[in-house]
């Protein structure tokens, strides 16, 4: 009769548990989508990835560790499985000559339309070719890119999800970067010729 | 004439981490030191603020659907 009762109570905190992991997963759709949407090319992959993701953290639940940090925990569930999806390996561009630093990006947007403010200069490019530039950028520099400057985790963080060291997050950021920077040069060359 | 053709070093080393928060606390106030007396670094720096907020709006306007929203609500375990 004990027995009963304390499997009883178990089985009734565990269902608790469950559900209130369910309540915060849920309450962060918001944030993975918009993380899920700039790692792949389109919105049905973005929401197929998404839902696969919701299925197989219900599904493990149990392997999620309460108080540590959730967000952190979906996303490396969402990044290994856009990695399973077979994604394109890509190769990294051949890095552009940075005689100019980062400022590269300024320069050209100021040569092909007259100086101006440092802070409106980049409202000049179109938001279509922003997304459009980012989505160019090569995989492992643009994950690093969504996760930090997009979904708003930390280098260590970033570095847990994609399992690599953080050297290599930072490495990576500031490369892809560069290439997304390189790519917005490109784009503002090319709108000032049409 | 504002364009920029040299490179601040400093501002190589420094910038990315500060704009990411990701400098411990003296790194912090040594960043900020040099922001403050470096004209070349201070123009780069709200340039790449700028930027940055840009690309994010840009990139965070598409919400999801809420039919997606509701499909991931069912995913989850029915309650027995």
């Amino acid at each position: 009769m004990a027995e009963a009762e304390t499997d009883a109570r178990r089985l009734a905190t565990e269902a608790r548990d469950r559900v209130r992991f369910e309540e915060e997963v849920l309450e962060l759709a918001d944030q993975v989508y918009r993380v899920a949407r700039r790692l792949v090319s389109s919105r049905e992959e973005a929401e197929d990835l998404v839902q696969e993701t919701y299925a197989r953290a219900f599904r493990s639940w149990r392997s999620y560790t309460p108080g540590t940090n959730l967000r952190a925990w979906l996303m490396r569930i969402l990044t290994n499985l856009n990695i399973d999806r077979g994604r394109r390996e890509q190769r990294a561009p051949d890095m552009q000559p940075m005689v100019e630093g980062d400022y590269f990006l300024y320069n050209r947007l100021e040569e092909t339309s007259g100086p101006a403010d440092e802070e409106r200069i980049v409202e000049r490019l179109s938001q279509d070719s922003i997304v459009d530039a980012l989505a160019s950028v090569p995989h492992d520099f643009r994950d690093v890119i969504v996760l930090v400057d997009i979904g708003d985790f930390s280098y260590q963080e970033a570095a847990q999800i994609l399992d690599v060291p953080i050297g290599t997050v930072m490495s990576r950021l500031h490369r892809g970067r560069r290439i997304l920077k390189g790519e917005l040069a490109g784009t503002a060359a090319a709108e000032e010729e049409s | 004439m504002t364009h920029f053709d040299s490179i601040c070093e400093k501002c190589e080393e420094l910038i990315q981490p500060y704009l990411d928060r990701e400098l411990s606390e003296s790194e912090r106030l040594e960043a900020e030191a040099h922001l403050e007396g470096c004209g070349y670094c201070s123009k780069r720096y709200r340039f790449e603020v700028s930027l940055r907020r840009y690309v994010r709006h840009a990139c965070c306007s598409e919400e999801m659907s809420p039919e997606l929203k509701a499909k991931l609500a069912s995913l989850r375990t029915p309650l027995d």
